[in-house]
């Protein structure tokens, strides 16, 4: 037997997870025409009826497959731009104009909406439940009122990768030091029935000319939970340089294919005292471009590694293979959820010797680099000084 | 039918060392929970609950699914701590896990 340690990739599900997923915020829908969204391996018409509700639908016609997401939005129907088949929000056709009836099977699949903090979520899963409204993202106190500055939204796609790559974050503790450029001096996890936290407390590394999280000034408290599969919020306290703000960012992603995702992340801050609306919209807007950078960081991680099955950890690792068993609980049969995946753990990450480690390595580096700054100078004042002895 | 299926036998066991080796029973000091506990290090501890311990827990169960729910039940984490002092949890990791 060989002692060499075998990477297993293992083969992802073949069915995306069962939960509630974000597809933006309400607004964007807004306008009154179809939206195009790709999500489950196929795309989604999304509209708002003249009632302002927002319906989601399989974006192909069940007539002749039309792509409803090119159609016309008349009355409160998304009509096909093939024939003019009209689709209720509910599922059902509602008429076709030149037809004596509707075809009694003319239903096509609905996705349940809720619009939850500004966002719309809509609910899948496979085996066709009925919404589950007691799992749903929590109401955020205080967001879509004049305390906070409206969200930002971005999306970002992850053409070459399972969307479990993002979820693995939640437990990756020493990813912060090396992707992110910060130093998460304290971690923890808890998982629980549908739910998986983190809790982080980091500050930014001074060796690195450091956006995001490794900004040398920039101590972060952080408490990140998934609601289901697909919809974390984190709630960050930060203190930059003495200055201390609310943020709360939302961190989604839907699943395009068994191997891509789009990611999606809005930021909203808690307006400071004694600041003016447009100073806080631009704090909010810094945040999310700071937010951006981490995410490219992650990005560019997942579109070169490989899929592990069986990732080898030592000890100053998170609990891996826990986390992807509680998330594990959404790709099977309700009936097939076992305890373990849902039942209570907790775990606290020693950061005590990753951190003595690594203020040794920034030292070294911040050693290294003051070499390198003056060395120019020496070289610089040299020349100049053999230039004026010729001169 | 697992979703996610490992491709080695040996992927099995692995996932059998990290989520279920080497863990101790910690009954709680005040109520009827009874967890299992490891302690790679000093300062490192994995609780695993089940839940019959999280329905005798009166502490987590008065949290509701608030936020606060997610912080740890401090009469178990004494309970724990006393157990360490107790030498009734070995402490240190096995190669990793």
């Amino acid at each position: 037997m060989s002692d060499t340690r075998y990477l297993d990739r293992g083969t992802p599900p073949e069915r995306f997870a069962r939960g509630w997923h974000c597809l933006g915020l309400a607004t964007a829908f807004g306008d009154g025409r179809p939206h195009a969204v790709e999500a489950f391996g196929g795309k989604l018409v999304v509209w708002q009826d003249s009632k302002g509700e927002i319906n989601v639908l399989d974006g192909y016609c069940r007539h002749m497959g039309g792509d409803l997401t090119q159609g016309t939005v008349k009355g409160d129907e998304i009509a096909c731009p093939f024939h003019d088949w009209r689709w209720g929000g509910d599922g059902k056709c509602k008429a076709i104009p030149y037809a004596r009836r509707v075809p009694l099977r003319a239903r096509t699949q609905k996705y349940p909406v809720v619009v939850r903090n500004g966002q719309v979520l809509i609910w899948h899963d496979v085996e066709g439940s009925a919404p589950d409204l007691d799992i749903l993202p929590p109401v955020l106190p205080g967001i879509g009122t004049d305390e906070y500055t409206d969200w930002t939204w971005e999306v970002l796609d992850v053409p070459t990768a399972h969307c479990r790559e993002i979820i693995d974050n939640v437990v990756d503790m020493a990813h912060f030091f090396y992707i992110h450029f910060a130093f998460p001096t304290n971690f923890r996890n808890v998982f629980e029935g549908h739910m998986a936290t983190q809790f982080m407390e980091s500050t930014g590394r001074p060796d690195v000319d450091g956006a995001g999280y490794g900004d040398e000034g920039l101590m972060l408290k952080s408490e990140a939970s998934y609601f289901g599969p697909s919809y974390m919020v984190n709630w960050i306290h930060v203190d930059y340089k003495g200055f201390e703000t609310e943020v709360v960012l939302i961190n989604c992603h839907v699943p395009t294919s068994d191997n891509s995702f789009k990611l999606q992340y809005g930021v909203c801050v808690k307006k400071p005292e004694g600041v003016d609306d447009a100073t806080a919209e631009y704090i909010g807007k810094r945040y999310s471009e700071t937010f951006k950078e981490g995410f490219e960081q992650d990005v560019a991680i997942w579109l070169n590694k490989a899929p592990v099955q069986n990732p080898l950890l030592c000890e100053e690792d998170g609990p891996v293979y826990q986390l992807r068993r509680w998330y594990e609980q959404f790709y099977v049969d309700r009936a097939d959820v076992t305890a373990e995946m849902t039942d209570r753990f907790e775990f606290e990450v020693d950061t005590t010797k990753a951190n003595e480690f690594w203020q040794e390595e920034v030292a070294e580096n911040l050693r290294k680099k003051a070499e390198e700054e003056s060395r120019p100078a020496d070289e610089a004042a040299a020349a100049s000084s053999s230039a004026m002895t010729n001169g | 039918m697992a979703s996610f299926v490992p491709t080695s036998a040996d992927t099995l066991e692995d996932q059998r060392l990290y989520t279920r080796a080497r863990l101790t029973e910690v009954a709680c000091l005040d109520c009827l929970a009874t967890v299992g506990v490891k302690k790679n290090s000093e300062h490192h501890t994995s609780i695993q609950w089940t839940a019959e311990a999280r329905a005798h827990c009166p502490e987590l169960s008065r949290r509701a699914n608030g936020r606060d729910s997610h912080y740890a039940c401090p009469r178990m984490i004494a309970s724990i701590e006393a157990a360490v002092r107790e030498d009734r949890i070995p402490i240190g990791a096995e190669d990793g896990y």
